[in-house]
């Protein structure tokens, strides 16, 4: 539509950065009222900001968290959800060995959303996509996290057959749901899967350290607000009526996914199945998307971070190469 | 008016976007003349993916033909059922490309795919195969899914072909004192000629231009190894780092030239004018 010099009005989606640099959307103070600006997570906002101005709505959130299946931990008499990564390794030797086709974690690295299990692994290293503005992809952190998650693979033998080459939706968490897995990395649409089905009995927790304190993943989804002439009226009454807060708490219940203001989180926090995720949200962190150049290192990163993971594969290299490409691209 | 609206317009647009640059959210930013065909010659994955297309395309085409040829031969034998037999070869024509290619995913799958339960059962392998992750198998079970889908049209073509050969050569055949095998070298095949060069033809521009089954078979793959020009194509506009649009028109305006010089090359060697003089 941008090709078409057709731009709609408003537009849901996960990335915004890059449109805001080629100067096409409004920013908050054109368009939003500032008691909603003021009522979004810090978070979520910062998460929407170009150049120090809030261009990207925040419209639903999730978060990522550690799913077990408690049948398998039982039968491989662990106790508790391992806290670190020696304790992960441990736990997912014993569930493989139990055999019968048992696999200790579900490890999707494929093209569909490496980026998203290699932040989480990568943080909970202490490691990061940039250092400061510079990007930091092939920190030595990040070097070891990537050798961890191939030796995971090739030396432990505890992922599923080709982590590389293993979609999340109908790869690891088609294995999950059939009571195959010990552990994956989720989310509240896989609980509300899992809960409809009944099979497979889990709990959900907080992911395994090596550095710090655990992170997660926080995603967020923006609106974004095209400039077009004569429609900046319409839009405001549009937004301002979208983020009253029992509509878009109505829309994102509806849809299974999270909050992205305090008086959304406050509304749904009586929700006991949400819980464990709204307690992991003020800590959760989010991908680089306020850098315009994220939307091609992701693609980047989907397209190559499976092949690493591979017999043979060279982390290094990999990491060394997106390094390479994420520099280029912002040109710093 | 129809063929302007239908083929020049889209046409000339693919060559204008290939000759201009684009920033990723999709906005205009300038003509570049030739630098975009320049850029795509310098891509790596290039060359690998040239090599797949023609190894799909030969392959998928070449056995479509082979097991098409003893398919409409089968079919127009007289027996019993023959009509149901005839329907049923229908229907994987009849089913949505995506739909079938999805089916096979499954088919193929690791864990819970049948094609392993089967060869397992059978002790055909030790172990299942991860058809689609292992990069010896992937092309192998895609050209499997591309036979499967040309077959239908391939054979009924072919099968249109052999009824019309009259009846009388091969009463000729036999009075000759023919043998069946002599009398389908030297009159069936020959007189099915038109009917294999149309064949061949469109299964070149279908197959080569096919983006569903390579899409979805291979998904679950990083990287471009496995990838034709087409989908490889569409790699480079929206799934990789390139994010180009201007260099995916680029690739597009190559495409359409190689499947027609593909096309111009097969007719010459085959001499099409004769086959259809003949």
């Amino acid at each position: 539509m941008i090709q078409n010099n057709q731009p709609p009005d408003v537009l849901n989606l996960n990335a915004f950065a890059s449109y805001a640099k080629d100067n096409l959307l409004y920013a908050a103070e054109d368009v939003l009222s500032p008691k909603t600006k003021d009522d979004f997570l810090e978070a979520f906002a910062r998460g929407g900001e170009y150049r120090g101005k809030l261009h990207g709505f925040p419209i639903l959130s999730s978060a990522r968290a550690f799913f077990y299946n408690t049948d398998l931990f039982a039968r491989a008499r662990i106790t508790a959800p391992p806290k670190t990564w020696d304790d992960f390794v441990r736990d997912a030797q014993k569930i493989t060995k139990l055999g019968g086709g048992a696999i200790g974690y579900a490890l999707p690295l494929g093209p569909e959303e490496a980026q998203a299990e290699w932040s989480i692994w990568m943080w909970n290293n202490g490691g990061d996509w940039k250092s400061g503005d510079r990007w930091a992809i092939n920190s030595d952190k990040n070097v070891q996290t990537l050798g961890f998650l191939a030796d995971l693979a090739n030396k432990h033998k505890v992922t599923q057959v080709n982590p590389g080459k293993t979609n999340r939706t109908d790869g690891a968490f088609q294995l999950f749901k059939d009571g195959k897995v010990g552990m994956v990395i989720g989310f509240s649409p896989l609980a509300k899967q899992l809960d409809a089905e009944g099979k497979v009995k889990y709990a959900v927790g907080a992911m395994p350290a090596n550095a710090g304190a655990a992170v997660t993943l926080g995603v967020e989804d923006y609106l974004m607000a095209f400039k077009k002439k004569g429609n900046q009226e319409a839009v405001k009454k549009f937004l301002d009526l979208y983020y009253q807060p029992e509509n878009i708490t109505r829309w994102i219940t509806a849809e299974g996914f999270l909050p992205v203001a305090k008086s959304g989180l406050t509304q749904m926090s009586s929700d006991a199945k949400l819980k464990p995720y709204l307690d992991l949200l003020p800590n959760a962190r989010l991908a680089p998307t306020t850098d315009p150049a994220w939307d091609k290192v992701k693609l980047d990163v989907q397209q190559s971070l499976g092949l690493a993971v591979q017999p043979g594969g060279n982390p290094k290299a990999v990491l060394d190469k997106l390094q390479q490409n994420a520099t280029a691209e912002s040109g710093r | 008016m129809l063929i302007g609206a239908v083929v020049l317009f889209p046409a000339v647009e693919l060559v204008r976007a290939s000759l201009s640059r684009y920033s990723i959210t999709g906005l205009y930013q300038g003509a570049v003349g030739g630098r975009n065909y320049a850029r795509l010659l310098q891509q790596d994955a290039l060359g690998p993916v040239a090599l797949n297309t023609l190894t799909w395309v030969g392959a998928v085409v070449g056995l479509t033909l082979v097991i098409s040829l003893a398919l409409a031969q089968f079919l127009d034998l007289e027996f019993p059922g023959r009509r149901l037999v005839r329907w049923a070869l229908i229907v994987p024509w009849a089913a949505s490309l995506i739909m079938t290619s999805k089916l096979f995913v499954w088919i193929y799958d690791y864990y819970f795919g049948l094609l392993n339960r089967a060869l397992v059962a059978l002790h055909v392998v030790r172990g299942p195969i991860d058809w689609l992750g292992d990069d010896r198998t992937v092309m192998g079970a895609m050209i499997g899914v591309g036979v499967f889908v040309s077959l239908p049209f391939t054979t009924y073509v072919l099968l249109a072909g052999l009824q019309s050969i009259p009846g009388e050569v091969y009463e000729a055949a036999r009075v000759d004192g023919a043998s069946g095998w002599r009398t389908y070298w030297a009159v069936t095949l020959p007189l099915l000629r038109p009917a294999l060069v149309v064949a061949a033809v469109l299964n070149l521009i279908y197959v080569f231009n096919s983006f569903p089954i390579v899409w979805t078979l291979n998904d679950r793959n990083p990287g471009f190894g496995h990838d034709t020009l087409i989908t490889y194509m569409y790699k480079i506009a929206f799934k990789s780092a390139l994010r180009d649009v201007g260099l995916a028109a680029a690739l597009g305006v190559v495409n359409v030239l190689l499947t027609l010089a593909a096309v111009l090359v097969y007719l010459n060697t085959v001499r099409w004018r004769e086959s259809f003089e003949a």
